[in-house]
């Protein structure tokens, strides 16, 4: 998603959360002037307003990676309003009331759930993020890597993050195996490969595993933890061979890309943790 | 409670509405004699709130019993920092230490539990054999699972949860 797309989503959320109030306050107000002017028969329908101000907050709380049960409860509540008879005092001292608990709940969900929804991935290419900038700065190493080996890292990463790590040991050995590729991949491939068997029969890390050689540097997305813990500085490795191949296939398997895309959230957690 | 071989646990607030509902019967019953032919199906009602949340709990206790031989069979050792949304309905087993505890007084405790790579929602709908508290290390078997059923991160729906030592195990 380009930064220019990322703006126009961020305007339209503004824009879609200034309307909770303005839906809210306005229809109100509109209605006591309907009400007075002898159009409105009865309050209680200026209350469509808050109702469908209610239903733009629930949308805007479901669109958030973490869910406001709060925020995504308040159109039962506009429902009723507007569906109860009421005498006019009471019912403008309701939908008023009810209108700033909207705009509280917008301010909280603005506060404790995030200003916007998360870039989501396009069906064609990753979401804006640390994880797109990794695999974009890996395209000139990886363009030129053959299909095969692609789609085998392709096929590694997907079965170590469905939880078949005896399979993702497997493919990892046969990729390694097959001839013309890169030394940095062969590396990522094995490094995947024992920690696949490692975690297939639930055994801790050694105190020794298969690491990256220095000039694998420039291609890892992780750099090497130095505090001396060997568990904190396998998870990195596994992170760094995970993330290559996630890289190497995106570019060199096109063919698996949307499988791959679909997965991206699995390779943003391993680069941020 | 034991029926059978489940044993039924009910939960505080359960226990609560019925104290509250049985005091509210006895001060209505002393201030207005007028309720007593009510009393005739008040009173078993009242027994209901008790009856319902036991049945219920049973229930969804044998479920679960019968469902654990399953999942210690097939459940595989995960690290937390692997489940991610690719592993939503496979049947995992992690190990962990119990950071915190919510709900355990609605009889569906949800534990967040942590290994060295990260920290999972565990969710049960059902009162765990064991009493697990804080700070406990514990096995957890159980579904990966989106939290929201159809959206949401991944957490485990939880079928066992139980206190564990991995050197007695080795």
């Amino acid at each position: 998603m380009t930064d220019n797309a990322e703006r126009m989503r961020d305007t339209r959320n503004l824009y879609l959360e200034a309307l909770v109030p303005l839906l809210a306050f306005g229809s109100t107000i509109l209605g006591i002037i309907l009400y007075h002017a002898g159009i409105l028969a009865e309050i209680q329908y200026a209350g469509i307003g808050g109702f469908l101000a209610s239903c733009l907050l629930a949308v805007l709380a479901w669109l958030r990676p973490r869910k406001d049960i709060v925020s995504l409860t308040t159109p039962i509540y506009g429902f009723i309003f507007l569906i109860t008879p009421i005498d006019y005092t009471g019912g403008v001292v309701l939908q008023l009331l009810y209108a700033c608990g909207l705009t509280v709940l917008l301010i909280r969900l603005r506060s404790r759930f995030g200003a916007g929804s998360p870039g989501r991935a396009s069906a064609t290419e990753l979401a804006a993020g640390p994880l797109k900038t990794y695999v974009g700065s890996m395209h000139e190493t990886f363009t030129a890597l053959d299909p095969q080996t692609g789609h085998s890292a392709a096929a590694v990463f997907m079965s170590f993050s469905e939880g078949d790590y005896q399979k993702a040991a497997d493919l990892s050995h046969a990729a390694a195996c097959h001839g013309g590729t890169p030394g940095p991949v062969v590396r990522a491939f094995g490094i995947v490969r024992e920690h696949a068997e490692l975690l297939e029969q639930n055994r801790p890390c050694p105190k020794t595993c298969l690491q990256f050689l220095p000039e694998d540097a420039p291609l890892t997305a992780k750099s090497p933890a130095c505090t001396g813990d060997t568990g904190r500085e396998c998870e990195t490795t596994i992170d760094n061979a995970l993330l290559l191949l996630f890289s190497a296939a995106y570019h060199a398997a096109p063919a698996d890309r949307p499988l791959l895309i679909a997965s991206q959230a699995f390779a943003q957690k391993l680069l941020e943790a | 409670m034991k029926i059978g071989t489940i044993d039924v646990k009910i939960s505080n607030i359960s226990i609560g509405v019925f104290v509250f509902f049985t005091l509210l019967l006895i001060a209505a019953s002393m201030a207005n004699p007028g309720i007593g032919p009510h009393l005739i199906w008040m009173i078993p009602c009242l027994f209901l709130l008790l009856v319902i949340p036991i049945a219920l709990n049973y229930m969804s206790r044998s479920q679960y019993h019968e469902l654990a031989p399953i999942y210690e069979q097939e459940a595989k050792t995960v690290k937390v920092r692997f489940i991610n949304e690719n592993m939503i309905g496979k049947i995992v087993r992690i190990e962990g230490v119990v950071e915190r505890i919510h709900f355990q007084f609605l009889n569906r405790p949800q534990y967040s539990v942590a290994d060295r790579t990260g920290a999972i929602s565990v969710k049960m709908f059902t009162s765990p054999d064991e009493n697990v508290k804080v700070n406990d290390i514990v096995e957890v078997y159980g579904q990966v699972i989106r939290r929201y059923m159809v959206s949401g991160e991944p957490v485990i729906n939880c079928v066992i949860i139980r206190k564990f030592n991995r050197q007695s195990q080795e």
